[in-house]
């Protein structure tokens, strides 16, 4: 089992990923030798995407800009809630190489020795997890090593 | 680069002239290079790809459901001039268009690299379609398509004619027997990364030689980032429940039935329906109680009533092989 106090945060511009960190920060925010890994992951582009000439990269430029606003915005929510800005890293990765977003934010969490695992929840109907999948739910069954906080 | 009609090589042009196809024109054959224009190519025409000739002898129809018969000018219908083999061409058409599921809309799109990518890997695979992919003069990827001689499934198993029963004990084990192997040729694309993109009972070929079903069509694709197999796993489900039954049974069609009716219609609770086609029954034991329970459980998973979803095609097939080697 991984130090619990290595914190993976799994974020994105949804009120429910707001939700996750603001309980995270509450948890969190307070206590000595916390260590936070804020992680964006963005999906690979449709399949159209290239017919209008563009490419990767630009697909890729496009998501790391919209990506530093966000992490810039969820870091400050950290900060705010007490957590010291030396102790929060952050990174932003592409599902890619036939990787889910689930399965990426779980090989960050691998790479990194990360003990915890925080992600929001919107809650999902059945019909819409089957096809749409569940972030949460797919950390939750897959997670190794690690104690995942589903906040709903 | 402009190619003109004097300009193919004199074996090809003899041929040409003797060919039905330009006996019934009133107008000069014209030989496309470049396919970007699909809609300027007509019947007769000479599509030059790969140095090989290949003469527009007929375009192939949309057969979606519900679509009368809608002419596919991106998919000519070709003959090679150097061999005679008939082929199909599928030209560069993108398209995006909009798919429902119940209350979901799916974004779905004409890929034809991912379609050339198929055909790359699963080159002698016994389970589907073959052709080739090559590049036209202006990089358009035209895909070279062997027609399957045959039949498309759904038509197949309609032929005899039985009742259900009959056909339930007698037909369909062995349709499942070949259906099968289609079920883990999906989980082989799966396991590469690539997805059929519109599983569909129709897009199953029965070979008339050999018996073997086959996949066909492989250009559509679709977005769905966390499950990208999702859609082809359900469609399966979908394509196994229609071979069993014979058709997809909505209430209208239990109501329709004289030996269903009222008392069979009134059974059918919530989770009996599909997961995700709107109205259709999953639950088919309740309409043919004959059907064994562990071959109604694989449906069951399909089903809004379910709490256990398939995750991978390897798990269905694994269910489905267990119950077609216990037989009924």
């Amino acid at each position: 089992m991984n130090d619990w106090k290595k914190v993976l945060i799994a974020i994105d511009d949804t009120p429910t990923s707001d939700k996750g960190l603001r309980y995270a920060g509450k948890i969190i925010g307070k206590l000595p030798g916390v260590d936070v890994c804020l992680l964006h992951v963005y999906p690979e582009p449709p399949p159209d995407y290239y017919n209008s000439g563009k490419s990767l990269a630009d697909y890729t430029s496009q998501q790391e800009v919209e990506a530093n606003i966000l992490v810039q915005r969820c870091r400050k929510m950290l900060t705010d809630a007490g957590i010291v800005p030396e102790s929060i890293v952050t990174e932003v990765r592409m599902a890619a190489e036939l990787k889910t977003i689930s399965e990426t934010i779980l090989e960050v969490q691998q790479q990194g020795g990360y003990g915890t695992i925080v992600v929001g929840r919107r809650g999902v109907s059945k019909a819409e997890e089957f096809l749409f999948g569940s972030i949460s739910n797919a950390l939750v069954h897959h997670s190794r090593d690690c104690t995942v906080w589903v906040v709903g | 680069m402009m190619v003109e009609l004097a300009d193919l090589p004199e074996e090809i042009r003899e041929k040409l002239r003797h060919h039905r196809v330009t006996h019934s024109l009133r107008r000069k054959s014209r030989v496309f290079v470049d396919t970007t224009n699909f809609t300027a190519i007509d019947y007769g025409d000479i599509i030059l790809v790969d140095d090989r000739y290949f003469l527009v002898t007929a375009f192939t129809r949309e057969g979606r459901f519900g679509v009368d018969d809608q002419v596919k000018p991106w998919v000519p219908r070709v003959e090679d001039l150097n061999t005679g083999e008939h082929k199909i061409l599928k030209l560069v058409f993108h398209e995006t268009f909009d798919i429902t599921f119940g209350p979901f809309t799916i974004p779905c799109y004409r890929n034809p690299e991912k379609e050339a990518r198929v055909l790359e890997l699963v080159k002698g695979h016994p389970h589907f379609m073959q052709g080739e992919a090559v590049l036209d003069e202006a990089g358009n990827l035209v895909r070279i398509l062997d027609i399957i001689n045959g039949s498309r499934v759904d038509k197949v198993i309609q032929r005899s004619g039985t009742g259900h029963k009959e056909y339930f004990n007698n037909e369909l084990p062995d349709i499942l027997a070949h259906y099968l192997p289609c079920v883990k040729a999906i989980g082989f694309l799966h396991s590469h990364g690539l997805r059929h993109g519109d599983v569909r009972r129709d897009h199953i070929f029965v070979e008339r030689h050999t018996g073997l079903y086959r996949w066909i069509d492989f250009d559509y694709d679709f977005y769905l980032p966390e499950k990208p197999f999702a859609l082809d796993l359900f469609e399966l489900g979908n394509a196994l429940m229609y071979l069993t039954a014979r058709r997809n049974i909505y209430p209208r069609d239990i109501m329709a039935d004289p030996d269903l009716g009222e008392s069979v219609a009134g059974t059918i609770e919530a989770g009996d329906y599909s997961l995700l086609s709107k109205n259709r029954i999953a639950n088919l034991k309740k309409i043919y109680p004959y059907i064994p329970t562990s071959l109604n459980n694989v449906f069951l998973h399909f089903s809004l009533g379910t709490e256990v979803f398939y995750e991978t095609v390897d798990e269905l097939y694994l269910d489905l092989e267990k119950v077609l080697a216990q037989g009924w």
